[in-house]
């Protein structure tokens, strides 16, 4: 919180770092840049002591030289002139004798983040990666990274990633995992670092030395390497089975990841490590600390997608405990209803109506609506636990069970009757406008059971002036018009009010227009009206309520151990299409799922990776512009095309296999780019015709594939023309069908 | 990786922030989206991640202090958390409890700390033991580093036992071992068990010279799942010894510190290390199966008319005679609207605590195979809210001198070749610690 006074703080402090009686006590040198940190954490602005500071770190003092990093690393990116006065200490410093003080020069020399550091870095950079403490290794290897981060634009320097390689078999563990960190980020254009089988054995042997961050990360990289065979994939599985118990979650989570990526195409495998790692899951469901028992639901909820019953013995694992934050408490329910089966139904329920009376209304709605997911199955428990609950007579509740009661009848006709005796005078106790819908709901459609339905309704109708909610006035429309239908005399007196009312006086265009639907129509004659309104009163084909099927494991498996399962699905939809990039490792890794069976399973992964790939420009700044524009007509197509010159000719390498065009098309899709024809999957010649707007142009393309010609032939034509548009095209088009398929596509141009 | 690490007082000052990674964005516009989104939060904290403007916030809370961990890359999250916690323990280690005042007084520390722990937002080095060596302490003369002191530090950063520093003497060798475990119990009304659970840490001081051998025995029997694990592992009865099969104890899972030598417990069960100095934990473990539960409540509340509760809760001691639990505390949650609280027992004080909605009923020590009981009466005001009391369980701390587990350690011997001294002249301290966790009755 920068507060007044600020610029005579400044002043004092550059008085007194620049008074040599302080410099030349070190107590009280130091105190005074203390005091600067202490200054710059609160917010204040330090950047004018810069010069006085730099000098400061011309010192012997390590504690001193630590703290003048940290301002320097804070304030550089705004004086990097400036900045560059403290290298030659840092590299004085670099070749210090004592390699505590070479690494922590090297590493604040590489954190600097000014333009013009790389060159001097360069240099101790390179010696350090030789040094022989691990120390100034580790440093000088994220160090390469670093100055990668700084230019991402500048050209790879083969040297350092050949040097960099070399150091995967560096004896010190984080020096390696460093190395695969740093490679993966200077190599991100082309795909990340390479995990070859000489790699990929180096780095299993290695799993045991590491402390648990560089497994955690290992087994990530992992993901990327294919063995050759059945059995060498075996001994993988063998070799890593111990770190399914590690102690910690991430190895344990990162490690089944593996797994079920290495198992891909072996359901037998899958399943086994499932059944392999629900122990170690069920361990981190119950850790001490809340945010990894957290983080371990919404990963035994990933797993309940596709085998709702794998943890249906250990359901009292999910019990909720008193004093567990909400959001814990949220997810055990949703892991509870998964997991009913006739064994357990009875204590199961029990449990939930015990969470129905907590202190959070919201969780107390979520457990009712909880025993109402329940109930699709069996119904009867459920629904004396429900008409139960209605003696309390609380709001939230009442109106809850309500809810629950509406989609019970939908899915359920059968329960209507004792539904229909239980909600009889809930209304009192109804106060949101939610429950008043359902129960309004329920009184239209069920009405000729209940025998005070007319009563109630009137009651709402009467205080219909005070309503807030327009939805609950819809409904109340509807409602009166059907039961009018089935019980006029008692009905039609109320139905006049109402009409008047919405007609005359309500404000609301939508309940006006409704009023006035229900007006016509009932002109129109009873029978009419019954015709119209007297739809169905139960559908349990409507999917929607009784929730969702299987899903085979492959179409959560890349996701596992990510943020993916952690957010809920809506939140991370919405959270990667609008960065449209692709989180780190996951489209290489899914990418590289589908290379191993191209066209079947993990189509869907390969177009959703291809398109992530294809979203996620080389460069962030530079922003890619396919845009979906108008619609093109096939026969405005072919007069365009037949008028243009082709602009750009270019041979793609076609990935091995064949690509299900429907998967081409939807990937295509998910960029912006829309195909308007493809051939059959094995038509010889195959080809597709597609078309992109970008930049206000136009971009028609035909992909031709040969089976005399190597490759697939690109040719694009342009109306008007851009080249910047052209290119960012081919960029496109070039990472969907190298994400789709496997070969390194070479583009070669031929102008 | 993470981008950035920010430490907030519970106003949402920041007393720590450390960047890692431009791709954060803006420190202050991070900082401030972490304070309005999720201190200043009006409703209770929804998720521990928290996603605002594609970045994610990681964050725990300690006592009255956040820490937000951030990041911008899709990430595993359990690690994360597990990071952050090392860095509690790692802070807790050098200056005690994690309050404001000691993270104020502490700031330099803590940014050298974050300078060592984590590069370019990859953790690097999280051991306690290890990151001593490079951490200059306030004070600390450097610039006379001696000879000696330096090639320790080279040593140590080149050195393969990253734990333990060589040439370390002392005149008595002395080894402190502490088996601390806390029991966590969620028990109905009737009195079932629905859900329990022991997990332990095995705690070492060790201050023996030179780099010794030291191998680590217990009770312990390791039944596989064989449905829930698809290898067969042997199960180690030979381990057993002499000692009988009924006090072997199953562990569910453990994990060790990095010194102990997997690949040896995996073939052989054995347990053995070269100790780092000092203090460490050896082992932690979680156990499910025959659990020793300490106390047993049994509750018994009946509603006298609308106006009066009647309160009646008995506590029995399950263990030895001849053991003695110590800082007992049953905790009776009363409803919101009580008015008054008569309260009887027999033995201990309790006192009825408004502001707690609860009656606090604390006994200092208490034999084993015993029992106490004590009877409230609560008046109730009466009220319109015809919400129902939802009877929050009934809570127990205690403190117990034995292993819930059951746990035994068997032996622990220290072999050190180079200097001349035998596994009998090191002294040897052992000492089991049950406290309660989670202990609930439900009522």
């Amino acid at each position: 919180m920068p507060y007044l006074g600020s610029a005579e703080t400044v002043k004092e402090l550059k008085r007194a770092l620049s008074n040599p009686n302080v410099q030349s006590d070190r107590l009280r040198y130091r105190s005074v840049i203390v005091r600067v940190i202490r200054f710059m954490t609160q917010g204040l602005d330090m950047a004018p002591l810069f010069m006085e500071m730099v000098k400061a770190s011309a010192t012997v003092d390590i504690v001193q030289k630590k703290l003048v990093y940290l301002y320097m690393c804070s304030y550089a990116p705004l004086k990097p002139d400036l900045a560059l006065l403290a290298i030659n200490t840092l590299l004085k410093d670099c070749a210090d004798p004592n390699p505590m003080v070479r690494g922590l020069a090297l590493r604040n020399m590489c954190n600097l983040r000014v333009p013009g550091v790389s060159e001097y870095a360069q240099q101790p950079i390179l010696s350090g990666l030789r040094d022989k403490a691990s120390y100034v290794r580790r440093a000088a290897v994220l160090g390469c990274a670093k100055m990668h981060s700084l230019q991402p634009d500048a050209e790879i320097d083969g040297a350092v990633v050949n040097e960099l390689y070399g150091l995967l078999r560096d004896q010190d563990p984080v020096v390696m995992v460093n190395c695969l960190r740093a490679l993966e980020e200077i190599l991100k254009k082309e795909g990340g670092v390479v995990i070859n089988k000489p790699i990929a054995h180096h780095l299993l042997n290695r799993m045991k030395d590491l402390d648990v961050w560089g497994q955690s990360e290992v087994l990530t990289f992992l993901l990327r390497y294919r063995p050759r065979c059945h059995s060498e994939l075996f001994d993988i599985l063998n070799l890593l089975d111990s770190f399914l118990e590690s102690g910690h979650s991430g190895v344990v989570a990162a490690t089944t990841r593996l797994f079920l990526s290495l198992g891909a195409a072996l359901p037998a495998v899958q399943s086994g490590v499932l059944e392999r790692a629900r122990g170690p899951l069920l361990a981190a469901c119950t850790a001490q600390s809340r945010e990894l028992r957290f983080v371990a639901l919404c990963h035994v909820q990933q797993v309940l997608r596709s085998l709702p019953g794998h943890f249906g013995a250990h359901y009292k694992k999910f019990f909720c405990s008193y004093s567990e934050p909400s959001y814990i408490k949220f997810r055990k329910m949703e892991i509870l209803v998964e997991l009913v089966n006739d064994e357990n139904v009875g204590m199961l329920l029990e449990e939930l109506r015990g969470y129905c009376t907590d202190v959070s209304p919201e969780l107390a709605q979520a457990a009712i609506f909880a025993i109402g997911r329940v109930g699709q199955t069996y119904s009867e428990k459920c629904l004396s636990i429900l008409t139960g609950l209605l003696e309390l007579k609380q709001e939230q509740i009442t109106s809850a069970v309500v809810q629950t009661f509406r989609d019970q009848v939908w899915l359920r006709p059968q329960c209507s009757e004792s539904v229909c005796a239980a909600i009889v005078g809930c209304e009192e106790h109804i106060q949101d406008s939610e429950g008043k819908q359902a129960l309004v709901w329920l009184l239209g459609v069920h009405g000729e059971q209940i025998p005070g339905a007319p009563y109630v309704l009137e009651e709402f109708i009467d205080s219909l002036k005070t309503e807030q909610s327009p939805a609950v006035k819809l409904e109340l429309l509807t409602a009166t018009v059907r039961l009018f239908l089935s019980r006029p005399a008692e009905t039609q007196d109320v139905l006049g009010r109402l009409l008047t009312f919405c007609i005359e006086e309500e404000c609301d265009m939508s309940v006006r227009d409704r009023a006035l639907f229900c007006y016509r129509l009932l002109q129109c004659g009873v029978e009419e009206a019954r015709r119209v309104l007297g739809g169905p009163k139960s559908d349990p084909s409507l999917g929607l309520i009784a929730g969702r099927p299987e899903e085979p494991i492959n179409s959560w498996a890349g996701d596992f151990n990510t943020l993916a399962p952690v957010y809920s699905r809506g939140d991370w939809a919405a959270l990667t299409a609008t960065t449209g990039g692709s989180p780190s490792l996951l489209p290489q890794v899914t990418g590289g799922a589908a290379q191993a069976d191209p066209g079947s399973v993990e189509d869907a992964e390969a177009v959703d990776s291809a398109a992530a790939a294809a979203h996620s420009p080389p460069d962030p700044g530079e922003e890619l512009c396919l845009v979906s524009g108008p619609p093109l007509s096939p026969e405005l197509f072919e007069r365009r095309w037949l008028a243009l010159e082709p602009s750009r000719r270019v041979s793609l390498g076609w990935p091995g296999g064949d690509c299900l065009p429907e998967t081409l098309q939807a990937a295509l899709q998910l960029v912006n780019i829309q195909a308007l024809a493809l051939s059959r999957l094995h038509a010889r010649p195959w080809k597709a015709y597609l078309y992109a707007h970008c930049l206000g142009t136009v971009l028609l393309a035909e992909l031709l594939r040969d089976p005399d010609a190597d490759g697939l032939q690109v040719t694009v034509k342009q109306d008007p023309e851009r080249e910047e548009a052209l290119s960012s095209f081919l960029t496109v088009l070039k990472t969907v069908i190298q994400t789709l398929g496997n070969s390194s596509a070479s583009l070669a141009s031929h102008d | 990786m993470i981008g950035g690490l920010f430490i907030y007082n519970h106003k949402g000052e920041v007393l720590i922030s450390r960047v890692y990674r431009d791709d954060i964005g803006n420190r202050r516009n991070a900082v401030d989206a972490f304070r309005v989104n999720v201190i200043h939060a009006r409703q209770q904290v929804r998720s521990p991640v928290t996603n605002i403007a594609r970045t994610s916030f990681f964050h725990v809370k300690r006592s009255n202090i956040w820490l937000a961990a951030v990041t911008k890359q899709n990430v595993n999250a359990a690690m994360v958390f597990e990071f952050l916690y090392k860095m509690c323990d790692v802070m807790t280690a050098y200056f005690g409890k994690i309050s404001e005042e000691n993270i104020k007084n502490n700031f330099v520390l803590i940014y050298e700390l974050l300078d060592e722990i984590l590069d370019f937002g990859y953790p690097q080095n999280s051991e306690t033991g290890a990151l001593k060596t490079f951490i200059t302490q306030q004070g600390i003369k450097s610039q006379h580093q001696t000879k000696e002191e330096q090639s320790q530090i080279t040593s140590q950063v080149t050195g393969q036992i990253g734990w333990r520093r060589e040439g370390i003497k002392y005149r008595r060798n002395e080894l402190f071992l502490d088996v601390l475990e806390s029991v966590n119990l969620l028990m109905s009304p009737q009195g079932q068990v629905l859900s329990a659970h022991v997990s332990g840490r095995v705690v070492m001081k060790s201050y023996l010279s030179g780099m010794p051998e030291c191998k680590f025995g217990m009770n312990d029997k390791i039944v596989i799942d064989k449905q829930g694990k698809g290898t067969a592992d042997e199960t180690s009865k030979s381990d057993l010894g002499g000692s009988s099969g009924k006090q072997s104890i199953a562990i569910d899972d453990c994990t060790f510190h990095q010194c102990v030598r997997l690949s040896k417990f995996d073939s052989e069960r054995s347990i053995s290390f070269i100790p780092p100095d000092g203090e460490y934990e050896l082992m932690r473990y979680r156990t499910t199966k025959d659990i020793i539960l300490p106390f047993r409540v049994i509750p018994l509340v009946r509603e006298v008319g609308r106006t009066k509760l009647e309160v009646k809760v008995v506590i029995k001691s399950n263990f030895k005679p001849s053991l003695l639990a110590q800082k007992i505390e049953v905790r009776i949650p009363t409803p919101l609207n009580t008015s008054g609280v008569q309260v009887i027992c027999m033995k201990g004080k309790a006192k009825y605590k408004a502001s707690e909605n609860a009656i606090v009923w604390k006994i200092k020590r208490m034999a084993g195979m015993k029992e106490s009981q004590i009877s409230a009466e609560i008046e109730l005001l009466p009220t319109n809210d015809k919400k129902k009391w939802a009877r929050p369980p009934i809570s127990m701390n205690f403190e117990v001198p034995f292993a819930p587990s059951g746990l035994k350690v068997r032996y622990l011997k220290v072999f050190e070749p180079k200097l001349n001294y035998s596994d009998h002249d090191v002294i040897k301290w052992v000492r089991y610690i049950g406290r309660s966790g989670i202990y609930e009755t439900r009522c």
